[in-house]
């Protein structure tokens, strides 16, 4: 075991690499780099979705309906406003986390089955408002025509040298495929940082006993709505990279399946494990993708792809509650405490 | 049109009561939200629908037929997905109870086709178009007739099995206290079967008269119908069997009289704003009592 995990090291950079020199290489695909950017988005949705499931024990039944705002949002600021996409961002980040304050102010509050249900119910509402109210989202029709991403350094350039426009349209996957791989690093590197700390370890406390943990001073209705915030702002984010991704928005796309999808993303991948549920991602639509052509070749609808997904949180939770991946926190492993536990249990067995 | 509004919302509301009770039954025993039931619903049309035309049975006889196998599918349910998981976190036998749920309903979708399906109108009777009762411009059809007489004789026999037989005070006990119950000799495990056939079977029955009285089944049916009832057995009190027949009825004639007054394209919201805010504003329901949560 020690040898794997001494060869994953190296290997992890490689990998690392060869992901991200990929789209510069000969054998890159249109088709292989849309699903990869389309992964991409899922990782970040996972990510996000982790925290509520995963770190406070809630369960977030419309997920979705955040993508979807910061998705609308997103379309609707560049349509109507033509504003950036890097002004967009956060602005699209803070409109999902106000939703989720204003969701879960009066609903965290009570047990947790009935925030799994008010979840639910808010996200059919906000496929019900996407889809009803023309005026702003054009009901089915849609939002055609969503600019895509640009980055604008004109006005940096011309105080340079009055010749020089730098502008760079993001045209084609490839520079979505960066874009997005920023993302998954950023969101990451920053749910690594908050799982390990004062934070992190509040919401973990609350997930394995909320008694114990308002005894030992966690006020828990405080934490649980920043997890909720912070979660919703997050898919916010990945609905605001998809939309200037796909230039297309229509309410079909935020229907509950996604955000089952995610969830059973999040099962798979192991309850609260960060890595876990990036893998998830990348498996489950990768999986969807090989479905979607074998799934017609055998005479069946494409959406009974998810009869999958289905078995497999079923037999997930049956068989392995702590998902594929079972975490065991890294400060944990390396707490001197626990080593020196663990020299002594060695030291007992073979003494 | 107001009488007329009352008059179908009414025929909605009892049919929501019925799937609504086998929510409230299986989350006061278990407290568990079964999102499974949705599909044992959906499967009762179904089912029927299948006996009717395979088999070429009678009416009454493919209903109970169907309303036996969704019984035995609450029960299969129960002992292959939920007992195994009796005592792991709630989170993760709510996983499941979506999973299950998402599952049977794409199951249905493989066997019978992803497009509407038409009731069998050949095995109606031929009375069920006629108008029954009429007050000025209100009809009601012996349709909606069979509905309301059906929706009430089963709820009562329901409440009769709930508070007169041993089973019944038995279930009663498990929603108090479980251990406890277990220790005066009650079978835990027969007792939550129980439950969940007599919920499925009700269930069964309500899918088999929605596809009557709208004329179409699909294999999505049981999802908006399924958080429709969990949204009527929440307003009356969720683990009350009376307050989910309460909350029914008025779920289903607040739909019509909203789709009908309010606007219609939110016909589903309205289900949904009023689950929210009786959620928040008063979570143990209309007639339920104040709930605590359990460690």
């Amino acid at each position: 075991m020690r040898g794997v995990t001494a060869l994953l090291g190296p290997l992890k950079y490689l990998l690392l690499a060869a992901a991200l020199a990929y789209p510069l290489t000969p054998v890159s695909d249109v088709y292989v780099l849309h699903v990869l950017v389309l992964i991409m988005v899922y990782m970040v949705l996972a990510m996000g979705l982790n925290i509520m499931p995963g770190f406070c024990g809630l369960l977030d039944l419309g997920y979705v309906g955040f993508y979807g705002i910061g998705a609308y949002t997103a379309g609707l600021l560049t349509l109507n406003y033509d504003l950036s996409f890097w002004v967009i961002v956060p602005l699209a980040v803070v409109n999902g986390a106000l939703w989720g304050v204003i969701l879960g102010a009066p609903t965290l509050r009570l047990v947790g089955d009935y925030f799994a249900i008010v979840t639910f119910g808010f996200s059919e509402l906000v496929v019900l408002f996407l889809t009803n109210e023309i005026w702003l989202t054009r009901g089915p029709l849609g939002l055609p025509g969503i600019a895509p991403v640009s980055l604008d350094l004109s006005w940096l350039s011309t105080l340079l040298h009055p010749e020089w426009n730098w502008r760079y349209d993001f045209y084609g996957e490839t520079p979505y495929y960066y874009l997005g791989f920023l993302m998954v690093t950023v969101i990451y590197v920053v749910m690594r940082r908050v799982e390990d700390s004062r934070l992190g370890r509040a919401w973990l406390a609350i997930r394995e006993d909320p008694m114990a943990a308002a005894s030992s001073g966690v006020n828990l209705f405080e934490y649980k709505i920043i997890a909720f915030a912070v979660s919703s702002g997050i898919g916010a984010l990945a609905g605001a990279f998809f939309a200037r991704w796909t230039m297309f928005l229509s309410p079909d796309m935020f229907k509950f399946w996604e955000s089952f999808l995610v969830l059973c993303m999040v099962v798979l991948g192991g309850l609260g494990n960060i890595r876990g549920a990036l893998i998830g991602a990348a498996v489950l639509i990768s999986l969807g993708e090989v479905l979607r052509v074998v799934l017609p070749g055998l005479g069946l609808p494409a959406e009974t792809r998810f009869l999958a997904y289905g078995l497999i949180m079923v037999l997930i939770m049956r068989f392995r509650p702590g998902g594929f991946f079972t975490a065991v926190a890294e400060s944990t492993l390396t707490s001197p405490l626990i080593m020196d536990l663990r020299r002594t249990l060695a030291a007992r067995k073979t003494g | 049109m107001l009488e007329q509004q009352l008059v179908n919302g009414l025929t909605l509301g009892l049919i929501y009561a019925l799937i609504a009770v086998g929510y409230t039954m299986v989350y006061g025993v278990i407290e568990l939200i079964n999102f499974a039931h949705g599909e044992v619903y959906m499967f009762g049309a179904f089912l029927c629908m299948m006996f009717l035309t395979v088999f070429g049975a009678p009416l009454i006889v493919a209903v109970l037929l169907s309303m036996v196998c969704c019984a035995l599918m609450g029960v299969l349910l129960d002992v292959v997905a939920y007992r195994p998981l009796r005592n792991a976190p709630r989170l993760a036998a709510l996983i499941t109870a979506i999973g299950m749920s998402i599952f049977l309903q794409n199951l249905a979708m493989i066997i019978w086709g992803s497009r509407p399906l038409p009731f069998v109108k050949e095995a109606l009777p031929a009375f069920f178009k006629v108008t029954a009762l009429s007050f000025g411009d209100v009809k009601i059809s012996w349709m909606q007739m069979t509905i309301y007489i059906v929706a009430v004789a089963l709820m009562i026999l329901l409440n009769l099995i709930i508070t007169k037989t041993r089973t019944g005070t038995a279930m009663r006990a498990l929603a108090q206290n479980r251990v406890c119950a277990s220790l005066m000799g009650i079978n835990v495990n027969r007792v939550i079967a129980f439950t969940f056939a007599l919920g499925s079977g009700l269930g069964a029955m309500a899918g088999i008269m929605v596809s009557m009285f709208y004329n179409t089944m699909y294999p999505t049916m049981g999802y908006n119908a399924g958080v429709k009832a969990f949204a009527a057995a929440v307003l009356g009190g969720i683990g009350s069997v009376p307050g989910a027949m309460f909350g029914g009825v008025v779920l289903g004639i607040a739909e019509t009289l909203g789709a009908g007054y309010v606007s219609s394209p939110y016909r589903d919201g309205v289900a949904y704003a009023i689950m929210i805010l009786v959620i928040i504003l008063r979570p143990s329901g209309l007639l339920g009592r104040a709930v605590t949560e359990k460690a």
